[in-house]
C-alpha cells in the first residue's frame, strides 16, 4: 500500500503559508486594479492612483513608480494562483518572499521617517502606521518559514518514489 | 382713638410694602438701562462687519462649497477637495509645490474646480485661527495672498502665535480692517465646522487629504502629492468619457 505524505508541523506551515499568502496577494492585486468598487474605475485611473501611492514612499523615481504601479498588480495576481497551484513551489515561494522584504523595508522606512502616506497595499485607504509595520513583519515571517520549509521538504524524497517494501501484497 | 389707630396702621403697612416693592424694581430698571447703554456702544462694532454671505453652492454633485474658498470653472470634468490644516507642515508642502501648479495647469485651464477645505487638527493651537482669517480674508477677495502668506510663514506665526500679524501684512489697512471686523464677529465659523464635518464622512484622517470627484466617483487619497505624479492622475480622470 502507498505510504500518504507525513503530516508534520513543516508541512503544516507551508500549507497555511501558501493559502494565507496566495489569498492576500491575489486579494491585494484585484483590489488595486477595482479599487474595491463596483463597476470598477477605468483602469487607467486605478492604476494612475495606484502610482500616486507607490510615490508617495519617496524610493523610487517617476518612471520606476509607473513601472511597478501598471505591474505590480498582475504580478500579484498570477504569483498568488502559482503559489497556490504549487507548481515549481521552491521558485514563487522565493519571488514571494523577496517581493514582501521589500514592502515590509518600504514600510518600515516610510515609518521611520514619519511620512504621512497611505500603505498602498488595499482598496481602502489605510494610513501607515505601526500595526501596518506589524502586520507585514508577520507576514513576512511567515514567507520566510514557508520558504525555508519548502526547500527541506524538496531535499527529502517523496514516499512515492521510495522503494516498496517486500510485504507488500502488489509484488509477486 | 382707638378707631384710629387700626386705619393709621393699615396705611402705613401700605406704604411700606409700596416702598418695598419700588426699591426691588429699581435694579431691574438700572440693569435695562446698562444693558440699553452696552447694546448702544455696541452697536456701533456691529456695524462696522460687513456683509458677508454664509450660502454655499453644489458643485458636479460635490454639495457645500464656499464658492470664495473655490477656484476654476464649475463646469469642469473633475473636482478637487483639498483638507488641509494651516499648520501642518504636509499641507504647506503640498500648497507651496503643488497646488500652485494645478492652479496654473488645470484650474485655470477649466479641466479642474479645486475646492480648499478647512480641517483644523486638534494639536495645533493656532490652526483655527489660521482658518479664520484666511476665511475671512476669502470673503473679501484676498484667498489667495493670505493662504501664501500663511503657508510660507508656517514656522514664524507657529512659534509665536501671531497669525493676525501675518495675515495684516499682505493687506492693506483697510482690508485688514474688514478682516479682523468679520473675524470677531465669527461669522463664518460655522462655515470653517461644516467643512471639518464633511471631512470626518470622507473620512479624513489626516491632513492633507485630496478628494478627487470624476463621473460620480469618489477618490480620496491622504497625504501628500507631488505635481508630476499628480499630473497623471488627473489627465486619467479628465480624460474619461
Amino acid at each position: 500500500m502507498l505510504q500518504s505524505t507525513p503530516l508534520n508541523y513543516r508541512r503544516i506551515i507551508i500549507w497555511i503559508g501558501r493559502l494565507v499568502l496566495a489569498g492576500i496577494f491575489i486579494y491585494a492585486g484585484y483590489a488595486k486594479i477595482t479599487m474595491g468598487r463596483s463597476p470598477r474605475p477605468p483602469l487607467g485611473v486605478a492604476l494612475g492612483f495606484f502610482e500616486m501611492q507607490v510615490s508617495s514612499y519617496q524610493i523610487l523615481s517617476r518612471e520606476a513608480s509607473r513601472f511597478v504601479a501598471h505591474t505590480l498588480p498582475f504580478a500579484e495576481i498570477a504569483l498568488g494562483l502559482l503559489l497556490l497551484i504549487g507548481w515549481q513551489l521552491r521558485v514563487w515561494a522565493t519571488l514571494i518572499t523577496l517581493i514582501i522584504g521589500g514592502f515590509f523595508a518600504s514600510v518600515v522606512r516610510a515609518y521611520s521617517m514619519g511620512l504621512q502616506i497611505n500603505c498602498g497595499c488595499f482598496a481602502k485607504p489605510e494610513p501607515l502606521d505601526g500595526m501596518t509595520v506589524l502586520r507585514d513583519g508577520a507576514l513576512l515571517l511567515l514567507a520566510v518559514l514557508m520558504t525555508v520549509f519548502v526547500y527541506l521538504e524538496a531535499r527529502k524524497p517523496h514516499p512515492w518514489s521510495a522503494a516498496e517494501t517486500p510485504s507488500s501484497p502488489l509484488q509477486g | 382713638m382707638n378707631r384710629r389707630l387700626p386705619i393709621v396702621s393699615a396705611k402705613l403697612l401700605t406704604l411700606f410694602v409700596c416702598g418695598t416693592l419700588l426699591l426691588a424694581a429699581s435694579p431691574d430698571q438700572k440693569s435695562q438701562t446698562s444693558s440699553s447703554a452696552a447694546k448702544k456702544t455696541a452697536a456701533p462694532k456691529a456695524a462696522e462687519a460687513p456683509t458677508v454671505s454664509t450660502a454655499s453652492i453644489t458643485v458636479n454633485g460635490v454639495a457645500d462649497i464656499d464658492p470664495t474658498k473655490a477656484f476654476g470653472s464649475k463646469t469642469a470634468p473633475v473636482v478637487v477637495e483639498i483638507y488641509s490644516d494651516f499648520q501642518c507642515p504636509a499641507c504647506k508642502q503640498l500648497f507651496l509645490n503643488t497646488t500652485q501648479k494645478v492652479m496654473d495647469s488645470y484650474v485655470n485651464t477649466g479641466k479642474v474646480y479645486l475646492v480648499h477645505r478647512d480641517f483644523p487638527l486638534p494639536m495645533h493651537a493656532y490652526s483655527r485661527v489660521a482658518a479664520s482669517y484666511s476665511r475671512a480674508a476669502a470673503h473679501i477677495g484676498k484667498c489667495e495672498p493670505v493662504e501664501q502668506a500663511l503657508f510660507q510663514n508656517q514656522e514664524k506665526w507657529e512659534a509665536n502665535g501671531d497669525v493676525k500679524g501675518t495675515v495684516a501684512s499682505v493687506l492693506s489697512p483697510a482690508e485688514m480692517k474688514k478682516v479682523q471686523a468679520i473675524v470677531d464677529a465669527k461669522t463664518l465659523e460655522p462655515m470653517i465646522e461644516r467643512d471639518k464635518q464633511l471631512g470626518l464622512t470622507v473620512p479624513v484622517t489626516q491632513t492633507p487629504t485630496s478628494v478627487f470627484h470624476s463621473k460620480g466617483q469618489t477618490y480620496p487619497y491622504a497625504g501628500t502629492l507631488s505635481y508630476d505624479v499628480l499630473k497623471d492622475f488627473l489627465d486619467q480622470l479628465v480624460a474619461q468619457k
